[in-house]
């Protein structure tokens, strides 16, 4: 009994120690610090980077119904690669070289506060 | 004895690069530390910042590779006359730069200007990439890639346009070294560990790094 406890504490410790990195950066702060120049702080689309000769208008975080168009997958996608490759303004910039998949996951489920919504299943 | 007088002053002048005061980094370094400039700046590599915290806690941009970044004669007028380069206040997304950058009287700033070009990087090689509108380097900056969604630029016929939190690219053809703009697109960790611009290093080729560095380093004005 006692030592399945302790495998399972050893467990879970090993289970964070991988989930949450000394280095890893909270969802939230991560979001304001890259994406909300674009986006928002709030998440509206209406960043300092949007001026008028901003040629699309960034995707508004906090509409469920748009949300709900993507899967959890079809934002990593972007995230990860940019616009283009969900054929998508390259305003939208790629961000594999500068997040990890962690981090990207975490930025998405972020994103799924803001909206208030599940998102399409996929 | 008009003749050699002047001739005279002609060495002395040919000679005071090498020995004049003003070329005396140390004198510099004390205006820099008594002036309170490292309230805002450090000065010593390699780049301290771990975290976004520690990004955000800053109070001014790094300067320790400052002699491979800046043109010289840039800087010195620059000291003189700080005019704002991000256009928005330094780690604010609401707040616009307040244009308050200490100024330095002309001698100072000379000192100073020695002093901070004798802060180099080794990780910046001589390239000598061409400033040239490079058309190449012009369809990644505007349509391929974001990098006119973040900074200001001068697009055609000099008509300024691009995103607010970068720093502005509108002369950067003055202000920058090109080999510098290229070894920060190439080795972004060495100068800029955590920062909001993307990474771009395996997106873009090398080829395309110079293209965009020679598009960049064409904005003169
Ligand atoms: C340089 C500005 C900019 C930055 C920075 C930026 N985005 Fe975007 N993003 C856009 C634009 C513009 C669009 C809309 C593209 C379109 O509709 O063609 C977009 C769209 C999206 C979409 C929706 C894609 C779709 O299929 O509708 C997601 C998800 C997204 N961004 C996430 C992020 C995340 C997460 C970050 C931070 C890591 C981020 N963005 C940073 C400009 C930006
Ligand atoms: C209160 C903080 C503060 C102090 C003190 C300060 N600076 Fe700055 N410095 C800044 C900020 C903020 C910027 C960015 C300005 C901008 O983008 O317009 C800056 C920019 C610079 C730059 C250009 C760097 C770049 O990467 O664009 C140089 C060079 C510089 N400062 C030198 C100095 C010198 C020399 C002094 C002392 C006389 C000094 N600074 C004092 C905050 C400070
Ligand atoms: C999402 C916004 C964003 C995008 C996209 C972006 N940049 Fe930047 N860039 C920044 C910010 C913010 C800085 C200042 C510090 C840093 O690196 O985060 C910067 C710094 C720079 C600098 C140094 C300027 C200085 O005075 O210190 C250059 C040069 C530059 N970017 C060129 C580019 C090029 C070329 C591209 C496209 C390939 C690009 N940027 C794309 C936001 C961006």
């Amino acid at each position: 009994m006692l030592k399945k406890t302790m495998i399972a504490a050893a467990l879970i410790g090993a289970a964070f120690a991988t989930a949450a990195p000394a280095e890893a950066e909270d969802a939230e702060v991560m979001y304001k610090f890259y994406c909300a120049q674009c986006h928002g702080l709030t998440g509206k689309g209406d960043g300092p980077n949007v001026t008028k000769d901003f040629p699309v208008s960034p995707r508004n975080f906090t509409s469920a119904a748009e949300m709900n168009k993507l899967t959890d997958a079809d934002m990593k996608n972007v995230v990860m690669d940019g616009g283009p490759a969900a054929s998508k303004s390259p305003m939208m910039p790629p961000w594999s070289k500068t997040l990890t998949d962690a981090e990207v996951d975490a930025l998405v489920g972020h994103l799924r506060k803001l909206c208030q919504c599940k998102g399409k299943q996929g | 004895m008009k003749a050699a007088l002047r001739l005279g002053m002609a060495l002395a002048f040919l000679a005071l690069p090498t020995f004049s005061a003003q070329a005396d980094p140390a004198a510099g370094e004390k205006i820099f530390n008594d002036g309170k400039c490292t309230d805002c700046h450090y000065t010593k590599g390699p780049a301290r910042e771990k975290t976004i915290a520690d990004q955000l806690a800053k109070k001014g941009p790094e300067l320790w590779y400052a002699g491979s970044k800046f043109q010289k004669e840039w800087l010195a007028g620059w000291l003189q006359d700080p005019k704002p380069i991000r256009p928005l206040k330094f780690n604010s997304m609401t707040e616009k730069n307040p244009a308050d950058h200490p100024k330095l009287a002309k001698a100072d700033a000379g000192a100073v200007t020695d002093f901070l070009m004798s802060l180099t990087s080794d990780a910046v090689k001589p390239v000598k990439i061409k400033a040239k509108r490079n058309p190449k380097g012009r369809l990644i900056f505007t349509k391929k890639m974001p990098c006119s969604g973040c900074h200001q630029y001068p697009g055609r016929k000099g008509k300024i346009s691009g995103g607010l939190m970068g720093p502005t690219l509108v002369g950067a053809g003055k202000r920058l070294n090109s080999d510098w703009i290229y070894a920060y697109l190439q080795q972004p960790k060495v100068f800029k560990p955590v920062k909001m611009m993307p990474v771009f290093v395996g997106l873009l080729s090398d080829k395309d790094m110079k293209n965009v560095t020679s598009y960049v380093a064409n904005f003169k004005k």
